[in-house]
């Protein structure tokens, strides 16, 4: 074992590795991450959980250290810009808040009483990233905390993230939307459209197939009640450039407001609230009820371009 | 393979998992593959080569298992630049610059591959924003690395008498 002499099998066992490797890579296409591999995932990841989470706890600070003293340059610009917002947020509150009132006002007036829908939400911390190349990540909470493959994830401001895609008990992975394979059934004013991501870049592209109007740049793009896989309403992003109708089509480029890679804490949604669907993740139309809501979805963009795949 | 280097070599490739994945997995500035590194590394142990070479794979697996891309795509990228460097460990083995620019080649062409291999395979999670610098961090992150840590990881895995020729 520890001498370099010896007979050459390398060869031998390199194509062996080659063929054993392209055999699961096909076993693993075939079964689309359920079934024998779905249990190694989710086996592997048990057994790794607890060491990543204390190793998380102990690195955490290195990284913030390391990552505060590479951003520090950037970070009076950064503040500058953010007073600017702060100050554009507090202005659009106001006007929110003028219009809370206006709706109380109306609310009574015609005795309207409007149940809110309850959405469990399960915060979790981001422990880890598998490598610099796969833009999934590790979040510390798992199928013990109500954690299951399918279920969308949103920042803490209530952005869009991704979707849940494998889970152990006490971890799982999560793939952000703008390298998921799935498209997003998305609103853009009026205008329902789809989301899909691109390669090499953030930003997503977003197609309208019957555009009655143009969209502007600025405008917010949201989940539509069309997409069986996020609670409709949820904000993604905004259209970088106006768009006009060309031939009764638009498209477009939208900036997602989140970055999969500076985020430290997320919230998984259980959507759909039956867990049956969400296990089954049916691409086609879909029918889920929340208590005091109720969505009825074609499936997600997705459906239409071939497959749920993330 | 004795209970020695067995056991110094299962730690190793767990610290390259939990160190990759926690502390790199934060850090955006470096970003070397530590699990790629060190399946390069162990060529230049004592090591059988085909035990090199089932390291690698086991290597490439667990990190498929816990990521997001296809189970046995780092089995066969690790795989294949682990062979590369059993064929051409007696060309590094002359000091550590020379140790880390031949990590470094290998790791670019690890890098390459994942992504070549990645997307015949349909991998779109593999070609997010910024995957075009990862390409160049990677090798780079691991260059430096292999020169500061080779002789003492193969010390590590050999024990008392490092197979490294300038040691």
């Amino acid at each position: 074992m520890l001498s370099r002499d010896r007979r050459d099998r390398a060869l031998p066992t390199f194509v062996t590795l080659l063929v054993i490797g392209l055999l699961l890579m096909t076993f693993d296409v075939r079964l689309e991450g359920g079934g024998v591999v779905g249990s190694l995932r989710s086996g592997t990841q048990t057994l790794l959980a607890p060491v990543q989470k204390a190793a998380a706890t102990v690195v955490n600070p290195v990284g913030d250290l390391i990552d505060s003293l590479s951003n520090v340059a950037s970070l009076r610009e950064e503040n500058q810009i953010l007073e600017a917002e702060l100050a554009a947020a507090i202005a659009a509150l106001v006007a929110v808040q003028d219009d809370l009132a206006r709706l109380d006002v109306l609310e009574q007036l015609y005795s309207l009483d409007i149940g809110e829908a309850s959405i469990g939400r399960t915060e979790a911390n981001v422990i880890g990233r598998p490598d610099a190349f796969d833009q999934g990540f590790i979040i510390d909470k798992g199928t013990r905390d109500g954690v299951l493959p399918g279920q969308p994830v949103i920042d803490v401001n209530g952005y869009v993230v991704g979707r849940v895609k494998d889970a152990s008990p006490a971890t799982a992975t999560v793939v952000p939307i703008n390298v998921s394979r799935a498209g997003i059934a998305v609103l853009v004013g009026a205008q329902i459209g789809s989301l899909t991501p691109q390669p090499l870049t953030s930003d997503m592209r977003l197609d309208i197939r019957e555009a009655r109007e143009p969209i502007l740049g600025g405008d917010r793009v949201v989940t539509s009640s069309a997409s069986a896989a996020y609670p409709a309403g949820l904000a993604i992003g905004e259209v970088i450039e106006d768009a006009a109708p060309q031939n009764g089509s638009l498209t477009a480029e939208v900036r997602p407001f989140v970055e999969p890679g500076a985020l430290r804490v997320v919230v998984v949604l259980a959507w759909p609230p039956d867990p049956i669907a969400t296990v089954t993740d049916e691409p086609e139309v879909s029918t889920s009820t929340a208590p005091g809501s109720s969505t009825t979805g074609a499936g997600d963009a997705s459906s239409t371009t071939g497959g749920e795949g993330q | 393979m004795r209970l020695r280097p067995l056991i110094s070599v299962g730690f190793l490739i767990l610290f390259a998992v939990v160190i990759q994945t926690t502390l790199f997995g934060r850090i955006e500035a470096i970003t070397p593959d530590l699990v790629m590194l060190s399946s390069i590394l162990f060529a230049l142990t004592r090591i059988r080569p085909e035990a090199v070479l089932g390291l690698a794979f086991v290597s490439g697996l667990i990190i498929d298992l816990i990521g997001t891309s296809l189970l046995g795509l780092r089995g066969i990228v690790f795989t294949i630049v682990a062979y590369i460097a059993v064929r051409t460990r007696d060309r590094a083995d002359i000091g550590r610059v020379v140790i880390g620019l031949w990590a470094g080649l290998l790791s670019l062409v690890g890098v390459l591959a994942i992504l070549f291999i990645g997307t015949l395979f349909g991998q779109s999670t593999l070609l997010g924003s910024g995957t075009q610098w990862e390409v160049l961090l990677v090798p780079l992150s691991n260059t430096v690395i292999a020169m500061l840590v080779a002789p003492l990881f193969v010390r590590l895995v050999d024990g008392q008498r490092p197979s490294l020729g300038f040691v």
